[in-house]
């Protein structure tokens, strides 16, 4: 019955629904997961590398993780040639608003024109959308820093944490249980992450090859840092939530 | 009157041994008139390259942010710090595409490649670009400037020595130009850091 309502993205089904947009949200729920987490003092984002081939060479430090820009950074999750496009966009829209105004960009508004941009393919044109979700990683002078969460409607919202990916749900739930109010240290966000992914990747074992941890973090300057963690630092953050979660008996 | 010569300048680029340094005047001018004795025309564009903007001034600073914006964007495309080779042909293609309104300034640029060799280039307003081993000049008083520095010029100098060839050559360069002195800053750039230096010379 949804048939006749789902090849154009720029109809509405009687439902009120736009099933292009509802499909492109599935292709994502089917993508390696990534979660977003505020702390008090920076951002965690850690997400679920997926190795399809040990043949394959990396080309880019990472497949997951990208820098917008000096106080901005964001994770995928869906189809990468879709998110390349929108890097690109933000990365230009980012660098030239710089230019203009000789200042760093509000995160919000950076989001938000990525946003506008996904919005265009729902309405306009007959294109697909993007298959593409992302958590934005930020800091500017007005609001500190902020975790957004974007998808292929083209709808964002603010977060103190939240997961996209597979089995998303999962993620969401165990942080609504563990996220303390008063927001936890960059470190703590770095565990809680990896427990979220443990999580999310039910069964299979926690390695610093299936997972990447980076952290957005103020020198002593006030610059921002952008940090994906080495091999050794991820693995001491893994080793000690492991530890913990035998300590406490937890299954 | 030459729009070149609006707002005044002067300033080297040298390379020494394993170093380059690079120098320029602080003032700005409206012709006659002086209206700023601490004006910035030598920009780090990275920790290794260094680039001096000689002439209209709105250009040197509009010139500094866009190349400033393609740098960046290139830096998160690529991956990797941009080479002074590969920044001086930008730096001629953005020249370029202005070819027919172009932008009014006489670049040099200044800086230590990967394996922290020393690389100077120069060009003029519409691009055309120059390599050389020695030294490259630009500004209003360019006749001095190559004066000075083919007198003082030796190859394979140590950053303290370059800095004071290139103080000395900059100084009496700039004291026979009405339009450009006022000071001057110098910045020696080594393998190991950047050694900035501000000049007093005559105030007039």
């Amino acid at each position: 019955m949804a048939r006749r309502y789902d090849s154009s993205t720029t109809t509405f089904s009687p439902e009120g629904r736009l099933h292009q947009v509802e499909y492109a949200i599935e292709a994502i729920n089917n993508a390696g997961t990534c979660v977003g987490i505020l702390a008090n003092d920076g951002i965690v984002m850690a997400s679920e590398r997926r190795i399809t081939s040990g043949l394959l060479a990396p080309a880019k430090t990472s497949e997951k993780t990208y820098k917008l820009c000096d106080h901005a950074a964001c994770n995928v999750a869906g189809l990468t040639a879709d998110a390349n496009i929108l890097i690109d966009q933000a990365r230009i829209y980012a660098a030239r608003n710089h230019y203009v105004y000789q200042d760093p960009i509000p995160v919000e508004q950076l989001v938000e024109h990525v946003c506008n941009y996904k919005q265009a393919y729902t309405q306009y044109g007959g294109l697909r959308p993007f298959g593409v979700a992302f958590l934005f990683a930020g800091y500017d002078t007005q609001h500190g820093f902020q975790l957004y969460q974007s998808d292929p409607s083209g709808n964002y919202s603010g977060w103190k944490a939240t997961v996209i990916g597979s089995n998303n749900q999962a993620g969401k739930s165990l942080l609504k249980t563990e996220y303390k109010e008063e927001a936890p240290s960059v470190q703590e966000a770095l565990m809680l992450a990896v427990k979220v992914l443990n999580k999310t990747m039910d069964g299979t074992a926690a390695s610093v090859e299936k997972m990447e941890l980076f952290r957005m973090t103020l020198d002593e300057d006030g610059n921002c840092q952008h940090h994906i963690l080495t091999a050794n630092e991820a693995k001491q953050v893994i080793d000690s939530v492991t530890a913990e979660a035998s300590s406490s008996g937890d299954s | 009157m030459s729009i070149l010569e609006y707002n005044g300048a002067a300033m080297i680029a040298m390379a020494g041994k394993n170093c380059v340094g690079i120098a320029a005047d602080r003032r700005l001018g409206m012709q006659a008139q002086t209206v700023s004795c601490n004006f910035q025309k030598v920009f780090s564009v990275s920790d290794k390259i260094y680039v001096g903007l000689a002439g209209l001034a709105s250009d040197v600073q509009t010139l500094h942010q866009l190349l400033e914006y393609r740098l960046n964007l290139y830096e998160l495309n690529e991956e990797r710090k941009m080479s002074p080779q590969v920044f001086s042909t930008l730096l001629s293609n953005v020249l370029y595409s202005k070819r027919f309104g172009p932008y009014f300034i006489e670049p040099i640029v200044a800086g230590l490649d990967k394996d922290n060799k020393p690389f100077l280039s120069g060009s003029d307003l519409i691009g055309a670009t120059v390599s050389t081993d020695d030294f490259v000049v630009s500004g209003t008083c360019t006749g001095n400037l190559f004066g000075m520095c083919e007198t003082l010029y030796k190859p394979d100098l140590e950053p303290d020595q370059l800095f004071e060839t290139l103080a000395q050559a900059l100084l009496s360069s700039v004291d026979r130009d009405a339009l450009s002195g006022w000071g001057g800053v110098v910045h020696i750039i080594t393998p190991t850091g950047v050694m900035t230096k501000e000049l007093k010379g005559r105030q007039d």
